[in-house]
């Protein structure tokens, strides 16, 4: 069988919408079973795509830059009458024969392959078993039908567990099956589990508690309401992971102390929150991802050359995030009277809209209150969020004894998608050595 | 032999190698069913089902007589002739086979004889019956390579005195004592055989109960009646050896009730059967086998390899012809582009011992273990006329049904017969009825199969052909 054969990406893995980053053929060339054809670039690696048989290349159906995913053409192949080996599934596979004359060469015309294909109308995904129907209906089960109806179902590519029937006690006829795809209603094959897998987030089923006891309804506050669909939308979008450090602040809280000790004087205090803006900031500068975010389109970062924080405010009425401009311009003594002011105006809930845009990164300090930990909500589109609790008297072994030190627990949240595991974990080791040694602050 | 290519190759020629091959052809596709045995049918049509049941209709034969003489009829001691038996037992197979021969030639399926391995994954190669080897090249292929007897390493399996169920079928004698090591479902079918010609049979079981698993109140007529006829049956017992000497073969037990050691003139090994997914070269076509022997196939009967699929024993329990046929067609119908799957939601099992025990769907062991509640209609056939005129009276008749929907989910029948009953019921749960869909369906009278419309009118409340106190 002459004629070309159109060579399409094989099933290399869990990948879609990956760029072609290279070409290694033109129209005209002769290639051999297994010569790289094109190079794709997925988030793990490269890889190559090889030819699957000999022959010459009669067209170019991609080029360098575009996306594909399994199953795009990549080129026509002139096989002229070699055989064309469908793609590897395994390694154990014998190289393809090149003997046209071979009779059992014959039988692997590339037909095979369509025929297998249209036998199975959901995207067949390789190697996983549980993979290969995934979406088509199977068992209905539960669907109040009998073998024949549910065949039939198949057959026409309706769920049949959507689907009510007409029939003695809610049996789902034939009737009902083909009302079904023939009505405006009839939902495409898999479209149920689609629903239930994707898009819709189940809602949590209402329940009357006074069944149980008594209860009062109180609104939310405004606060409450406004920030409880930030905190969602960030929670569903933002890929969160949580690190964990430990900073000895024994020294800096010695320092601290002191400054406190003359700012009470004049009227303002002087807390560690400071100290965490300013040692956020010399990180932020070392690891510049964490000052950025992702565009919408989600396939570039925007890094910002400017350093405002957002600090978390508990507030009668609920959580506020108000902002802190240009800390890197700021001191000690001025981050902390402005703190003292716009924590004092957060609780009056006087803070305007300006006070509350544009952060690049968020403190959140329950040091006040107490814990050993928690996972900070990334507040989106910022990359990372850092939570400290209160710091603790802790031995630790310095070599020869166990000393006396004030250590503070710090959880580090991030986008994954933006920031992964190791430089999280040096950025926070970064942060940690910094407020480790109080001098380090202003190098 | 010429090489042969196929759209279609079928490896094993059993009920479910033989349906899916038929059924692809139907479909139009060019099939090539290869099979090592020199007859069509596998292990059910030669070694299995089918002349298991041909005995079984001869021991029936005998049990009955004898107990007429109770009735007012007597018949001699019937003279067994074993040639003339096996003869006839041979031609029921025979003609089946040759049936199927037939059905294939009508189809142009070609059939191979030989030993089948995969060398690739669009290639098997054939180990011929009549000497050489052929390739067959494929685009497609199905794996229905079934099962073997499993063999228990510490007896002497060379002795001709040790059999598993194809050497019992062959009838080349009748033992005066025969051990039948395993009381499930072929243990206890060959037992019934024997036993009616003659031997003395003593069954060993290594859990608790005859065919394990199954419901006890449904075991427990047959276990009464062949602990009274056979000379022992022992429970809770492991065999921990065997020692061939001159005089018999000189067993030695582990058990609550059994000897130390016995001896035998004869054993059946019936512990169970092993897929054959190591034996055909799969890992050549790519095609996972696990540990035991499996092949893991989706709904669809698809192997991990996009374009060979498995079906039958090799894939799964429960290792029945009529699952596998079912497989079968599911297979060669994806295949053929259909999109079918396998959703049996019932899958009968049946011992024909007798009496005959048979189950489907959900057991009370499974609803039990599985949290599921049910309602029970039970109906003893010591109510029923049919069953009293047949000179019996200790079977029953029990269906389980979904408590929140009403739909019946399984049903356990024990008693002469009980093998052609269930049917109905696997019916019933495939069409999703409830009690009173198949109490108000009007059963013949007198007959067995009243017995469950019987049972669902007990769970009802509407029998009056018992009187069951008000629940």
């Amino acid at each position: 069988m002459a004629a070309a054969t159109e060579v399409s990406v094989p099933d290399l893995g869990d990948f879609a919408e990956v760029p072609v980053i290279e070409i290694h053929v033109a129209a005209g060339d002769v290639v051999s079973a297994e010569d790289p054809l094109v190079t794709l670039e997925s988030d793990k690696a490269s890889m190559d795509i090889p030819s699957p048989a000999a022959g010459t290349v009669r067209e170019l159906r991609v080029k360098v830059g575009d996306l594909v995913s399994r199953g795009s053409a990549i080129l026509l192949l002139d096989t002229g009458g070699a055989d064309v080996e469908p793609p590897p599934l395994t390694d154990q596979q014998e190289p393809p024969s090149q003997d046209a004359a071979d009779p059992v060469a014959a039988a692997r015309e590339p037909a095979a392959r369509s025929a297998s294909a249209a036998a199975v109308p959901a995207p067949a995904d390789g190697p996983p078993v549980t993979a290969v129907e995934a979406g088509s209906p199977d068992g209905f089960e539960g669907a109040h039908a009998g073998p024949g109806v549910r065949r039939l179902a198949r057959e026409l590519g309706l769920d049949l567990s959507a689907l009510s029937g007409t029939g003695p006690k809610g049996r789902i006829t034939k009737e009902d099956v083909i009302a079904g795809v023939r009505g405006p209603a009839a939902p495409p094959a898999g479209a149920g589990a689609g629903v239930a897998a994707g898009g819709g987030i189940p809602e949590v089923p209402a329940q009357d508690f006074s069944k149980f006891g008594p209860v009062e309804v109180r609104p939310l506050t405004r606060i409450q309401r406004l920030s409880g669909p930030a905190l969602h939308r960030s929670w569903l979008n933002v890929p969160h992971v949580t690190h964990d450090d430990e900073a000895d602040i024994t020294g800096l809280d010695a320092y601290r102390t002191e400054l406190d000790a003359a700012a009470k004087t004049e009227g303002y205090r002087v807390t560690l929150l400071a100290f965490l803006m300013k040692a956020s900031v010399s990180a932020l500068r070392e690891f510049p991802k964490f000052n950025s975010s992702l565009t919408p389109e989600k396939d570039a970062l925007i890094y910002k050359s400017y350093y405002h924080l957002g600090i978390a405010v508990d507030t009668p009425e609920g959580l506020v995030v108000p902002v802190i401009r240009d800390v890197d311009r700021k001191g000690i003594t001025e981050l902390s009277r402005e703190l003292g002011a716009v924590s004092a105006r957060a609780r009056e809930g006087k803070l305007d809209l300006a006070d509350l845009q544009g952060a690049c990164f968020t403190i959140s300090s329950l040091g006040g209150i107490g814990g050993t930990g928690f996972t900070p909500i990334v507040n989106a589109p910022e990359v990372a969020i850092l939570g400290v609790v209160r710091s603790k008297m802790t031995p630790v072994w310095d070599g020869s004894a166990f000393v006396p030190r004030l250590m503070l627990p710090v959880s580090l949240s991030y986008d994954h998608r933006v920031i992964d595991g190791a430089l999280a974990a040096r950025f926070a080791r970064y942060l940690c050595h910094l407020l480790g040694d109080v001098r380090r602050l202003v190098l | 032999m010429e090489n042969q290519t196929a759209e279609v190759l079928v490896l094993g020629g059993g009920p479910g190698g033989y349906t899916a091959a038929f059924r692809a052809a139907d479909l139009g596709q060019r099939v090539v069913l290869v099979d090592r045995e020199p007859a069509l049918g596998g292990v059910c049509l030669n070694v299995g089902c089918i002349p298991s049941k041909a005995l079984l209709h001869a021991a029936k034969v005998i049990a009955e007589t004898k107990e007429m003489s109770e009735n007012g009829i007597t018949f001699g001691t019937p003279a067994i002739d074993l040639d003339k038996l096996r003869a006839w037992k041979e031609g029921v197979v025979r003609r089946l086979t040759g049936g199927l021969a037939g059905l294939a030639k009508q189809r142009k399926v070609t059939t191979i004889r030989g030993y089948g391995r995969f060398t690739s994954p669009h290639q098997l190669q054939v180990e011929l019956a009549e000497g050489g080897t052929t390739t067959v090249g494929f685009e497609q292929a199905i794996i229905a390579a079934g099962s073997e007897a499993l063999t228990l390493p510490f007896i002497p399996a060379a002795d001709p005195r040790v059999i598993d169920s194809t050497g019992a079928l062959e009838l080349s004698e009748i033992p005066g004592r025969l051990l039948v090591i395993g009381g499930g479902i072929i243990g206890l079918e060959m037992a019934t055989v024997y036993h009616e010609l003659g031997a003395k049979i003593t069954v060993v079981e290594l859990l608790d109960q005859l065919i394990p698993g199954t419901d006890k109140d449904l075991i427990s007529p047959l276990a009464k009646r062949i602990t009274r006829a056979y000379e022992n049956i022992y429970v809770k017992t492991k065999v921990t050896g065997v020692q061939a000497g001159p005089e018999g073969l000189t067993v030695s037990f582990d058990g609550p009730q059994a000897p130390a050691t016995d001896t035998f003139d004869r054993i059946l090994v019936a512990v169970g059967r092993s897929p054959n997914g190591k034996l055909i070269g799969a890992e050549q076509a790519g095609v996972a086998v696990d540990d035991r022997g499996f092949i893991a196939v989706s709904k669809q009967m698809r192997t991990n390899v996009e374009h060979i699929f498995a079906i039958g024993d090799i894939v799964g329990q429960p290792m029945l012809a009529h699952k596998a046929m079912h497989e079968g067609k599911v297979a060669a119908e994806v295949i053929a582009g259909k999109n079918s799957f396998f959703d049996a939601r019932a899958i009968p099992s049946v011992a024909y011992t007798d009496p005959e025990v048979a189950w489907a769907g959900v057991t009370e062991n499974e609803a039990r273990a599985a949290g599921v509640t049910y309602g029970k209609g039970v109906f003893p056939w010591a109510a029923s006329g049919r069953s009293l005129t047949l000179g019996r009276s200790e079977g029953l008749t029990k269906v389980l049904f979904d408590a929140d929907s009403g739909r019946i989910i399984g049903c356990g029948i024990t008693g002469p017969n009980a093998g052609d009953l269930i049917a109905e019921a696997v019916l019933a749960i495939e069409m999703g009825a409830d009690a009173a869909d198949i109490a108000l369906s009007i059963h013949p009278h007198p007959t067995l199969s009243e017995t469950v419309a019987l049972a669902a009118e007990a769970f009802e409340g509407t029998i009056t052909d018992l009187y069951l106190p008000r629940k």
